[in-house]
């Protein structure tokens, strides 16, 4: 089984929704649409205040190289233009629309047989970003300076509690494929892999048993066909999923510091950003939904939800069964590399992989303790850091030095501050480190 | 309103806390400590009350530990209440190992002072825990060794019961008294060596003198096996430590052997390599070898965080071992650990990881120098100024 160098096997707590089948998520009447639900410049907003909008409808629109489309969750009118605070806890732009009721629904044109340069126009129209997280608009990320010779899709999904990538592979097994193969006709390669962690078992097979997935064995790879994608089965690790880690497993080439995967010949999707594909080019639906995981001890019954974007986080928490009494902690993302929440008054995004609700038992709430220079975080870094030197350097406020130790190549996945037995708090000090680099 | 917890990733860690692991210790000690104190009151039907001495060494350097580092944080102004809920058991651990690493016919104020200034001088002054610059128990022990001598006991001999010298892992007579004997570590190069004691008797500390907590090798492996199996120990590093001071032991003897041979031809140097070999066991079976190298040297504080760092740390260490042994007979283990120590933040200084994807820097071709007749325009204000 293939994996990379470093790394921890966290308990990965799948099992609260692994086997929960998709559910919809029931319209609601107010809806608070970020304009910065990605990488890069805010949306521009092409709406005004009373304007009537139907599902689907563009509502705000790139706005520079790096920016992208929004569309609009449900039919209603548009009440007003709102500062809001986002996961991450910074007030950001919100279009606040209310529900009407009606059931009207607006797509772009459906493509059939489309050329790469439209399945690109058309992921630039339908607004996708990277679903795992970053929110990179995908359209720029299709479009490499290098030349590229390999798409990897990201199914790890290493995070714990998270099901959502597994469920859809598990259900939309066809319309993922399909979407991969659009994305892989757009950049023009026929090496197509799929990483996806020994703990998805399920979904792994249903993957094989479809038509042109073969599995990552010798025999398979020696009567591999031009457009075969291969499966590959990587061990359970954390963090498994995280680009580079990703590309040294499936085809063991090390992202240069500073790089892009471009940079050695890959491209990195995520399943749900396939799926987003497939849809947008096949039936012109823009993004506007996503698949999020809600889980975690303090939720009364955890599930897969599709909802849409705007939706506010305690509609989806009621759907759910609401809170127990004993969550301590709530997160927006998964448990490694999600943001904690004040409160429930945030709405969702194209990024939100997952809510949490965490128990006293689940969420750490140990104080940090002086560091007892034990090493493991060194060994379990997949970037080959010393976390506990820019811990120590960030604490004293050597901001040079612990940029010296590779803060700044750090992409936060939080493993070092989980093998900690001091509870030292590593990675807001690389994030401290990060700011400060920034501000010089 | 909002009652939850807010704070950076990840929100989940691990169970394991720096208390947990220092309980392991603990734990992992005390086979040995019990061992210690059975085979020191069995040794000698007319010396039984050497394991009640044992015992009193433990229990008076365990709370002097804990007490001093107690009322050192009181002096820091620090509430009892503070102090209880912080503490980490490394001050226990510490005591605990000093008390090892006393003989049992020490003085009984021996393991005070030792305490005191291990965890006062070493450990406090220099901000605590995982501060320390050397291991607390190894600076307490060379303290006792070097400040009470006799009254600490080992190589340099002291007043056992009957007014009988020991020395370090000489056998105890069976006769009723304690009888002075060279150690085999003593003779351990010598050409003639020879012991009395079996490997087995060292194995299992049956018959040795020593230290309460290094006489019997098979507890302190137990104890060390127990810390593999709870994630605290890397096996690797007390084998590359204990398996490389065989090995320099073995290279040793082998050139003194032949440095003793009339006239040197290839089947004699043959025969001296065999002779040489049968040290190897009694090299590490003997004297603190396995306690400091499965307790001792691989404190977390005070070793490398690089693998690289960490098997040349361990590979010296075993190197300076042997050397020390040959050259000054005694303490060996305590000396080498003590000033590796020091080295190690060079280790992590000289032995740094390359990130993931490191790309070499290109290097630059150097500027060249173009002389210019004009003069330089800095010494020129200098100059006028």
């Amino acid at each position: 089984m293939k994996t990379f160098k470093g790394g921890f096997h966290v308990p990965d707590n799948k099992a609260l929704t692994a086997d929960a089948a998709i559910e919809q998520m029931p319209a609601v009447t107010d809806y608070y649409v970020s304009l910065s639900q990605h990488i890069g410049k805010p949306a521009q907003p092409v709406v005004n205040v009373g304007d009537e909008v139907v599902e689907g409808q563009l509502i705000a629109q790139a706005s520079s190289a790096v920016s992208a489309n929004i569309h609009s969750p449900v039919c209603g009118q548009v009440v007003e233009t709102v500062k809001r605070k986002n996961v991450q806890g910074a007030q950001v732009d919100c279009i606040h629309i209310r529900s009407n009721g009606k059931q009207d629904k607006f797509t772009y044109q459906k493509l059939t047989d489309p050329t790469p340069q439209q399945i690109v126009e058309r992921i630039a129209q339908a607004g996708i970003v990277g679903m795992g997280g970053a929110g990179f608009p995908t359209a720029i990320k299709l479009q490499p300076k290098d030349p590229v010779d390999s798409l990897i899709i990201n199914a790890a999904e290493c995070e714990p509690y998270l099901n959502c990538d597994n469920r859809l592979l598990i259900e939309r097994t066809e319309q993922f494929l399909a979407g991969v193969r659009l994305i892989a006709k757009a950049i023009g390669v026929s090496d197509i892999y799929i990483g996806i962690e020994s703990n998805k078992t399920e979904a792994y097979n249903k993957l094989l048993s479809q038509e042109g997935v073969i599995a990552d064995t010798k025999e398979a790879l020696q009567n591999r066909k031009e457009g075969d994608i291969v499966a590959v089965l990587l061990k359970k690790k954390y963090p498994q999923g995280a680009e580079k880690t990703l590309i040294k497993a499936c085809v063991n080439r090390e992202v240069p510091v500073g790089g892009l995967p471009a940079a050695v010949g890959c491209i990195v999707n995520n399943v749900g950003t396939a799926y987003a594909v497939w849809d947008a080019v096949v039936n012109g639906t823009p993004l506007y939904k996503r698949l999020m995981t809600v889980s975690g001890g303090g939720i009364v019954n955890p599930k897969n939800v599709e909802v849409a974007i705007g939706t506010p986080l305690s509609s989806v928490v009621e759907l759910c069964g609401g809170l127990s009494d004993n969550t301590v902690k709530l997160v927006s993302g998964g448990p490694m590399m999600g943001f904690s929440l004040m409160n429930l008054d945030v709405c969702t995004t194209k990024t939100d992989s997952g809510f949490l609700a965490l128990t006293d038992k689940e969420a750490s709430t140990v104080l940090p303790t002086p560091c007892i220079n034990c090493g493991r975080c060194a060994s379990v870094c997949p970037m080959r850091l010393m976390p506990m030197y820019i811990d120590f350097y960030t604490t004293v406020g050597d901001t040079e030095n612990a940029v010296k130790y590779g803060a700044l190549n750090c992409f936060e996945c939080g493993t070092c501050a989980y093998v900690c037995p001091a509870k030292r708090p590593i990675v807001q000090s690389v994030r401290l480190t990060k700011m400060k680099a920034k501000e010089k | 309103m909002s009652n939850f917890v807010y704070s950076s990733s990840p929100h989940i860690k691990s169970p394991r806390t720096t208390r947990r692991i220092m309980i392991d210790v603990c734990i992992a000690l005390l086979p040995a400590c019990i061992a210690g104190c059975i085979l020191m009151g069995t040794a000698s039907p007319a010396t039984p009350e050497l394991g009640w001495m044992s015992f009193m060494h433990l229990a008076i350097c365990c709370i002097t530990a804990v007490a001093s580092e107690w009322i050192y944080l009181l002096c820091c102004k620090k509430s009892f209440k503070q102090i209880i809920n912080e503490f980490d058991f490394t001050s226990l651990v510490t005591g605990l190992l000093i008390g090892m690493n006393l003989y049992p016919t020490s003085k009984w104020y021996v393991g005070i002072f030792a305490s005191i200034f291990a965890i006062v001088v070493v450990k406090m002054l220099f901000g605590g825990t995982g501060k320390n610059l050397v291991n607390p128990a190894i600076a307490g022990r060379i303290f006792a060794f070097i400040a009470f001598g006799a009254a600490f006991g080992g190589v340099m001999g002291y007043m056992g019961p009957g007014d009988k010298t020991w020395a370090l892992d000489s056998p105890i007579g069976n006769g009723g008294s304690v009888t002075a004997g060279a150690t085999p570590l003593q003779t351990l190069f010598n050409a003639d060596y020879t012991s009395t004691l079996t490997n087995l008797d060292l194995f299992l500390g049956t018959g040795v003198a020593g230290c309460i907590g290094e006489t019997c090798k098979l507890a302190l492996i137990v104890g060390g096996i127990y810390l593999v199996i709870r994630g605290v120990l890397n096996f690797r590093w007390p084998l590359v430590y204990i398996a490389t001071t065989g090995v320099v032991s073995v290279i040793i003897a082998w050139i003194d052997n032949v440095q003793a041979l009339p006239n040197v031809n290839s089947v004699m140097i043959g025969e001296a390599f065999k002779d040489a070999i049968g040290i190897f066991l009694p090299s590490i079976l003997s004297g603190g070898l396995i306690l400091g190298a499965i307790f001792m040297a691989t404190d977390y504080v005070t070793t490398p965080n690089t693998k690289l760092g960490n098997y040349i740390y361990f590979v010296l260490l075993g190197v300076l071992t042997a050397v020390l042994r040959k050259a000054v007979r005694g303490e060996a283990v305590s000396f080498a650990i003590l000033l590796m120590n020091i080295l190690v933040p060079l280790f992590d200084l000289v032995f740094r990881r390359r990130p993931f994807g490191y790309v070499k820097p290109q290097k630059q071709p150097r500027p060249t120098k173009v002389k210019t007749s004009e003069p330089d325009e800095k010494l020129i204000s200098k100059e006028g100024e």
